[in-house]
């Protein structure tokens, strides 16, 4: 039976059968980690999200978040109690080491436990997550003093955090902050400006709330190498630890937005009283490099939230169209005594559910295995091996965000379709799904910027192994998949794709030095798209190799050594089942999408560049 | 005080139950595993009553291995450490037989008071814990709403038809719980990075000096016959011609009225 949320099964077999995080059990730092811990964290998870976090999701899109009279920001009514049983589990920080209030648990764990809370509700769940990303950064490059003046009761959910970037004039161009900072004799510091968009910017859960804020020392040269970060609390904090005098950071507005209502997104005014202090984290005009720490780890965290809501998108689907009893089949039209069917026999509806089911495990897949090398670049055996997980991360993170992201919307969209009309209205709650799925396509940097990202910084890094790391991890799948021979013929289509992307990727480098600079420039989008398509090819491919296998020793085991006996195996075997489907999305998906990768490289590389040369008049003349 | 909890796995109230071929018992492949939901009770209740009271609580449970994880599960809750019985003498253990069990291993250590759930949701015999008082020679009060303790004095509220009864009694006792007594927690992260090294005692049945014979005898599992499809009452259009139309279905064929 479905939780509605995620499939537990298809994540247990992404992180034992297919990444194998056991090995990560043998390693010194998670000692205390094993199998069966894991798995009980997996389960309390699960409850945590089904029976305290699922409540909260129609309820707090309807509510949204307000401004009182007194200024004060209100969340949904119904997230105080989660939020409260949320931190008492201990959920908000468990990466972190138990000295500060974490357990240490590795970040390919959290981050399954991640998906079921974001398929659950992401709006709430960005309230402890932002707290989260901002005590990090006071733990990695705070003074003594400011650990324990905010870090602690920042990791135990008492008070919150933000991530204060965005200026209504300073959005993808962080570079273009308008915010100060004056220096004050005490060494603290003046903080003046507007910050737009900021999350969680103010909430009524906790009693005190702690901004990380960047901002230019006065004189400091412009662009992002005169930026520094600040700790700002909303209110000071005394000596004792205590909540003392406001701080002068005040709520301009509260946004209206199309999804993710109960996340209060709010405009932040520093010091419109000049009364608005900050304490520097770590060198001044550190502040870009410093906010570069957490980045990898929050632009995942963003891929999961879009995994996590096109794994809901695919639970509900599924059932509905188990459900869903509507129209006489196509291969009965003619009997006039022919009973409707479920939706889920018509052709067009399974194949709807299929491509999204390849998706969300495609995607699933490539996440955790992202957030398995974050935890294999500190743990790893050697050097080389750190080196090398840790150039998968740079390289597979854009990917994550962007591709995740926007393929998530896509699928939440199609479970739309498979509702019907029924779909689109608030009685169901797949059109919350895709309300709320968009912006991950949006913040942490836009999918525009994670593919400039991806072609301009990450597809070059390290002269380019990290690339050809990747690839070999690729090579391998195909290489395996070939030797089992129902699959070998997919095997081929992940081998065309491969060798497309190759070929592209050697062509962008030729241009990159060379005048044509604009033409990967202006396809990175899609070429991220590709090397998406490319990878989730792989990570599906390399699921139904594993599949067959165990499939294999399954009819074995159980003598079924007739086509008839196999199939019969899969109505009463629920292993069967499972593995019958892991293979089926991988072949899906290398014929839906794989097959077309060559031909789309092949038209980035002739060079059009219409878009740039087209006048601008020409667009809405 | 020493607090002692009984808990059983059942399967989930979500799965879905299949019958093995040869009726001997159900498909556990692919079955969820937790811990009985009123037990869930009872060990709220235990932990309450140590957080206010001090003591600590032992967790006893009957069942194979893999019901060590709802021992830890509730290790996690909170409790001090377990008992897990897991013998093969004991897989097909009716009411009376568990009771047993349970009734040895508790015998072995100090106890004040006695959790256990009304009854398992999986073989709905509501017996066990009626069984393990007397056994134990001890008193019990049986679907527990409320729970108040004073020194040695107990004051238990079970519900009875269209009221509730205060039973008093005195400890050791035997409390069987049921929906309404408390809201479990849910066991926390760091609870179950602890509950790993909690101890908890392996015993067998010969260890405790029962046999584990049934005294009822299982013969045969069957699922329930499948419902038969429902019928749709057209017989005029009229609302008076239905109402006649199921009136008589009610009288005639499903003998009701
Ligand atoms: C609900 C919500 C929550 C948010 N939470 C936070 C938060 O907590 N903290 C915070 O600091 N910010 C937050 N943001 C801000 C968010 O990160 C920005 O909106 C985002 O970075 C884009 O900036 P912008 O909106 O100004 O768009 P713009 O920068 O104006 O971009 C508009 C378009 O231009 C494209 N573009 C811009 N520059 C380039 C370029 N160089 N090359 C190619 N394309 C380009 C973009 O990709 C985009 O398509 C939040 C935003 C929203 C909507």
């Amino acid at each position: 039976m479905s939780n509605g949320l995620v499939n537990m099964r298809d994540q247990s077999f992404v992180l034992y059968e297919q990444i194998g995080i056991q090995k990560l059990f043998e390693k010194e730092q998670f000692a205390d980690y094993s199998e069966d811990v894991v798995e009980m964290m997996r389960n309390e998870a699960e409850k945590m999200a089904v029976n305290v976090i699922v409540p909260t999701y129609a309820e707090g899109d309807k509510e949204g978040c307000h401004i009182d009279k007194d200024g004060q920001v209100r969340v949904p009514r119904c997230y105080h109690d989660a939020y409260k049983k949320f931190c008492q589990g201990g959920w908000l920080a468990p990466t972190k080491s138990p000295e500060v209030g974490g357990q240490g648990t590795p970040v390919v764990v959290a981050s399954s436990c991640s998906e079921m809370f974001s398929a659950a509700n992401f709006a709430f769940i960005m309230y402890p997550g932002l707290t989260l990303g901002a005590a990090g950064l006071i733990e990695r490059f705070g003074t003594e003093e400011l650990k324990n003046k905010y870090m602690y009761k920042m990791y135990s959910g008492e008070w919150g955090g933000t991530m204060c970037l965005t200026e209504p004039g300073a959005g993808s161009d962080v570079g273009a902050l308008k915010t100060t900072a004056k220096r004050l004799p005490d060494g603290r510091y003046l903080i003046t400006g507007t910050k737009s968009f900021i999350s969680s910017g103010d909430q009524d859960l906790t009693p005190n709330i702690i901004h990380p804020v960047l901002a230019r020392i006065e004189g400091d040269p412009p662009g992002t190498g005169g930026i520094s970060i600040f700790i700002v609390p909303k209110y000071r904090v005394n000596d004792d630890g205590g909540i003392g005098e406001f701080n002068d950071v005040r709520v301009g507005n509260v946004e209206h937005k199309m999804g993710i209502k109960g996340s209060s997104t709010c405009t932040l005014n520093f010091g419109d009283e000049g009364k608005c202090i900050g304490e520097l984290l770590g060198n001044e005009r550190q502040g870009i490099r410093i906010m570069f720490h957490m980045m990898n780890e929050a632009r995942l965290e963003v891929g999961v939230q879009g995994l996590g809501h096109a794994s809901a998108a695919l639970e509900h689907a599924v059932q509905y169209a188990k459900e869903r009893i509507q129209s006489v089949p196509v291969w009965d039209m003619k009997n006039p005594d022919a009973k409707a069917v479920p939706i889920i026999m018509h052709p067009d509806v399974r194949r709807d559910l299929l491509w999204m089911k390849a998706y969300v495990e495609g995607i699933r897949a490539m996440n955790l295995f992202t957030a398995y090398c974050i935890d294999m670049a500190k743990v790893g055996d050697t050097p080389e091996e750190r080196a090398k997980y840790q150039g998968f991360v740079e390289l597979l993170t854009p990917v994550c965000k962007a591709y995740s992201s926007d393929m998530a919307c896509l699928v939440t969209s199609k479970a739309i379709d498979v509702y019907g009309g029924y779909g689109y209205c608030q009685e169901y709650p797949v059109e919350q799904y895709m309300r709320d799925c968009k912006i991950s396509c949006l913040y942490e940097g836009t999918n525009g910027i994670q593919a400039l990202d991806l072609v301009g910084r990450k597809l070059g890094m390290n002269k380019g192994a990290n690339v050809m790391n990747m690839m070999g991890e690729i090579d391998a799948t195909i290489k395996k998949a070939k030797s089992h021979g129902d699959l070998a013929k997919y095997a081929a289509k992940l081998e065309e794709a491969y060798f497309a992307v190759v070929d592209l990727t050697m062509a962008f480098a030729a241009l990159g030095k060379s005048s044509g600079f604009l033409i990967p420039i202006l396809n990175a989008s899609p070429y991220l798209d590709i090397f998406g398509d490319m990878l989730l090819g792989h990570f599906l491919l390399q699921g139904a190799s594993i599949a067959r296998e165990k499939l294999d020793g399954i009819f074995a085991a159980r003598g079924a050594d007739s086509i008839g006996k196999k199939r019969a195996l899969v109505h009463t075997d629920p292993d069967v089942a499972f593995y019958e489907g892991k293979i089926a999305a991988a072949k899906f998906f290398a014929i839906e999408v794989l097959t077309s990768v060559k031909s789309k490289c092949e038209a980035i590389k002739l060079g059009e560049k219409t878009p740039i040369e087209m006048a601008i008049e020409s667009f809405a003349a | 005080m020493n607090i002692v909890a009984c808990v059983k796995q059942v399967p989930d109230t979500e799965a879905q139950i299949k019958v093995k071929g040869d009726g001997s018992g159900i498909e556990e492949g692919g079955i969820k595993w937790v811990m009985n939901p009123y037990d869930e009770f009872g060990v709220e209740e235990a932990l309450k009553l140590k957080e206010k009271l001090g003591g600590d609580v032992t967790i006893v449970s009957v069942g194979p291995a893999r019901a060590m994880e709802t021992v830890r599960t509730a290790l996690a809750m909170g409790a001090e450490k377990g008992i897990l019985i897991d013998d093969p003498a004991l897989y097909n253990a009716d009411a009376y037989a568990t009771a047993e069990a349970l009734a040895a291993a508790i015998k072995g250590i100090p106890y004040d008071i006695i959790f256990c759930g009304q009854r398992a949701i999986d073989d709905d015999s509501a017996q066990v814990g009626a069984i393990l008082a007397e056994l134990l020679g001890i008193p019990q009060v049986t679907f527990v709403t409320k729970l108040e303790i004073d020194g040695t004095a107990v004051k238990a509220t079970r519900p009875i038809e269209g009221a509730s009864v205060v039973v008093a009694t005195s400890r050791p006792c035997v409390i069987t719980a049921t929906k309404g007594l408390n809201e479990p927690r849910y066991a926390s992260l760091p609870g179950i990075m602890k509950a790993k090294k909690k101890p908890v005692d392996m015993k067998k049945a010969a260890d405790l000096g029962v046999s584990g014979a049934a005294k009822a005898k299982v013969v045969k599992f069957a699922p329930p016959p499948a419902r038969p499809p429902g019928k749709i009452i057209c017989a005029d259009d009229t609302p008076e011609g239905k109402a006649a139309e199921l009136a008589k279905l009610l009288r005639e064929e499903a003998k009701v009225i």
